[in-house]
């Protein structure tokens, strides 16, 4: 009986390995890839603990030792040789000496890394070969201030209209007092107006005269330090919503009532050089 | 002959201990002062302006701390704003993202009382998340180790700089979070959110009773005695010009945790009789949303610390134009009769031109900690300064002192608009921001870094050896308190 279960098992985990050691479809680890913020090959070294103090040890938790680094955030240190706490969605897949690729996010940041798993690849063979299966993918260090193709994609998503433009003019804006009571705050945003010609709509509708208003804050507090700042003759690409901030949704260009758009968020304006990584992003 | 030599020895022993002596007396150094950059080393490459700090001390056991600052997540830009844990009193951190808020708070302050009996860190946070509406959340977390999200408890936009403090009472937390509500009427923005069912519920409890030049300022400081007696401080605008503001220095208080019907209304004014005691009348108060006092912003720096043992001793420290010439001068004031009365100048010792970040605290054995920062000689100069009799005689610890110029400014606050001082049984412990140069001579008191900082050649690396530019770091700090 036992040794029916046992040799049931044996086949079981050896399909669940084989199936898991299969490389997976090119299109599927680059999308993985894309959803990570770190990602490394490396070979596992202790089931069930931890790799420094401060991490929550749990049977998920397993420590593993990197062979190599593809892709991490500029800010984060992580080299070949470093132990990193993996928290696994099934640690039943893994056991020590087991080397993998790593599809992981942040978790924890101490005196080393703690990550979860979004997925793995199990790689056959040594850590030569793990190595190898590493190179072959390029080390991606990503700067702080870089948007994935994820993060672009979830914006392109939310935006009212995509275009492609050059601002014509930027202008302080002074709300009227029909509009919401502006408050006395460090977070005054001090708004500004930018005048966009729009060259090409990406996204949405097309824009009657080709113009839009776009508000933005000029403010450098911390509230807004993440908002684009626009610049006369700045050319781009912009994402951008109707104005729901502010408080006064329209103004008046040309002796005409237009709607006034925002563009508040990281990553809502864009070099030209992004072109076609929005134009591809849109077609999904 | 062996006169001579003997002299000179006797000289020369003489000489090396008054050096030793005196540079240990002018130093105030103690082998207990500990000052720690937060920074973990495996975000040896970080290079963000992590301003604006803040800490929390578990009550029962002070091992464990969470400090905050505007470090944003450092992995992802839809991830949460994380915080900064210690579970060993403050030797090592670790960085969690476990805030409601997304990627960065533009506001954060937080306590941890230990009413509910939640030893490994029971947080509550008050953060403001900035996107395209400035939305306030109070929020939970029950232990802090586990890395689990906070619970969001109570949420509402149109508010600024919410501030909490908070006391363990028997089975449930207090907690009080002054902020500047805006949605209050008549411009009575001065605000104190009371929870005394451990964030299940707050009510609003607006505590500016005066005509105001629309609102208050934005600082809204509460402190609260172990008795259950909660003072708040605040500025009542009376006249806004746009770059000054005149303002009352106003302390409110309320003797039973503001649950009455009728919070914050022990204290009245003998000048109108109205709610609210006015320490300092119709000061002049620069504001200036621009780097001003160095590459910082001024306009609303405020504290307010009350002897846990005596809720009758209570300090309040505030910044004003100060006299001519001066940008922004600290002031300390102190009552003895439970915010009654104040005293009339500012203590000895506590008139302190070209400075902000004041942060106020009072230990068990009375003792008053004062924490400013200020700008010397081109330099921010991080004080601690502790005084058992009203700051007549005091002691000056310089935490450090750092060059003003570097960093350039990534956006403001540059250092922060607050930095943060507790005391905490013979300690007291606190946060402050500095350009995290790796020179000990900018830590007078030694320091020690998590982050990878080689400080024979005074330069930061990412941990493989690559140099990382100089930025702004958030600093823990305990020094003892005097007997």
């Amino acid at each position: 009986m036992n040794t029916s279960r046992f040799f049931l098992a044996g086949i079981l985990g050896v399909n669940l390995l084989g199936a898991a050691a299969l490389p997976q479809s090119t299109s599927n680890q680059a999308a993985l890839a894309k959803q990570s913020s770190i990602v490394f090959a490396g070979t596992v070294s202790q089931l069930g603990a931890t790799s420094f103090a401060g991490v929550p040890k749990s049977a998920q938790t397993i420590v593993v030792r990197v062979d190599t680094v593809l892709k991490k955030p500029s800010a984060v240190s992580l080299k070949k040789g470093d132990s990193v706490t993996v928290e696994l969605k099934d640690p039943s897949a893994f056991q020590q000496g087991t080397q993998a690729t790593f599809y992981t996010e942040g978790w924890i940041f101490g005196s080393g890394v703690a990550v979860k798993e979004l997925g793995h690849r199990i790689i056959a063979g040594d850590v030569a070969s793990a190595a190898a299966a590493g190179a072959s993918e390029p080390l991606v260090d990503q700067t702080q201030n870089q948007v994935t193709d994820q993060e672009l994609q979830n914006r392109l998503n939310a935006a009212d209209f995509v275009v492609i433009g050059r601002v014509t003019g930027v202008h302080r804006w002074t709300a009227p007092k029909s509009a919401t009571p502006q408050r006395v705050s460090e977070h005054d945003p001090d708004w500004h107006e930018a005048v966009v010609e729009v060259q090409s709509v990406l996204k949405g509708a097309q824009v009657k005269g080709n113009k839009v208003v776009v508000r933005f804050p000029g403010r450098n507090d911390v509230a807004w330090v993440h908002s684009p700042k626009f610049a006369k003759n700045q050319q781009g690409i912009f994402c951008l919503n109707r104005d729901q901030t502010s408080g006064m949704s329209t103004e008046k260009v040309g002796g005409h009532q237009v709607t006034v758009y925002t563009c508040l968020g990281h990553g809502d304006s864009l070099p030209m050089s992004d072109a076609p990584r929005v134009r591809s992003l849109l077609k999904n | 002959m062996k006169a001579l030599a003997a002299f000179w020895v006797r000289f020369l022993t003489l000489a090396t201990f008054v050096t030793i002596a005196g540079f240990v007396f002018v130093r105030g150094q103690s082998p207990t002062i500990k000052v720690v950059d937060l920074i973990p080393a495996s975000l040896s490459g970080e290079t963000n302006q992590d301003s604006e700090p803040f800490l929390a001390v578990q009550a029962v056991n002070p091992e464990i701390m969470v400090a905050s600052a505007f470090t944003p997540n450092p992995f992802s830009a839809n991830g949460n704003a994380p915080v900064y844990i210690s579970e060993d009193g403050g030797n090592t951190w670790v960085l969690s993202a476990i805030t409601p808020v997304q990627r960065m708070t533009c506001d954060i302050t937080h306590a941890m009382p230990t009413g509910e009996n939640h030893p490994r860190g029971d947080l509550h946070a008050g953060t403001l998340a900035c996107a395209s509406f400035i939305t306030l959340d109070e929020s939970e977390s029950n232990d802090v180790s586990t890395s689990a999200v906070m619970n969001v408890q109570s949420t509402r936009t149109n508010v600024d700089q919410p501030f909490v403090r908070a006391l363990g009472i028997s089975n449930s937390d207090h907690i009080y979070v002054g902020l500047n509500d805006f949605n209050q009427p008549s411009g009575h923005t001065a605000t104190v959110d009371v929870s005394v069912d451990g964030g299940a519920t707050y009510r609003s409890v607006p505590i500016e009773a005066r005509k105001t030049s629309g609102q208050d300022g934005p600082s809204v400081r509460p402190a609260v005695a172990r008795d259950n007696t909660v003072y708040a401080a605040f500025f009542g605008w009376r006249k806004f010009s746009g770059t000054v503001a005149t303002s009352d220095v106003v302390v409110v208080r309320d003797d039973a945790g503001g649950v009455g019907p009728l919070p914050f209304q022990a204290l009245k004014d003998p000048s109108d009789k109205l709610p609210g005691r006015i320490v300092v009348k119709r000061v002049s108060i620069p504001w200036s949303n621009a780097p001003t006092l160095g590459q910082e912003r001024i306009g609303s720096t405020l504290s307010i610390a009350v002897d846990p043992n005596n809720s009758s001793t209570v300090y309040v420290g505030w910044a004003d134009h100060g006299s001519k010439g001066d940008i922004y001068t600290l002031h300390v004031r102190r009552s003895t009769d439970r915010g009654v009365t104040w005293s009339k100048s500012d203590l000895p010792h506590t008139t302190i031109r070209n400075a902000t970040n004041i942060a106020l605290a009072v230990a068990n054995n009375g003792a008053a900690g004062l924490l400013y920062q200020q700008l010397s000689g081109g330099r921010w100069v991080t004080h601690m300064v502790q005084s058992r009799d009203a700051f007549a005689t005091i002691q000056d610890v310089i935490l450090a002192n750092v060059p003003a110029n570097v960093p350039a400014e990534q956006f403001l606050p540059y250092l922060g608009d607050y930095d943060y001082l507790l005391a905490v049984g013979n300690e007291f412990r606190g946060v402050f921001c500095a350009n995290n140069t790796p020179d000990l001579a900018n830590f007078p008191q030694g320091v020690t870094y998590q982050r990878a900082a080689d400080f024979s050649t005074k330069t930061l690396t990412d941990g493989s050896g690559s140099p990382v530019a100089i930025s702004i770091d958030p600093f823990y700090f305990s020094v003892p308190v005097k007997p």
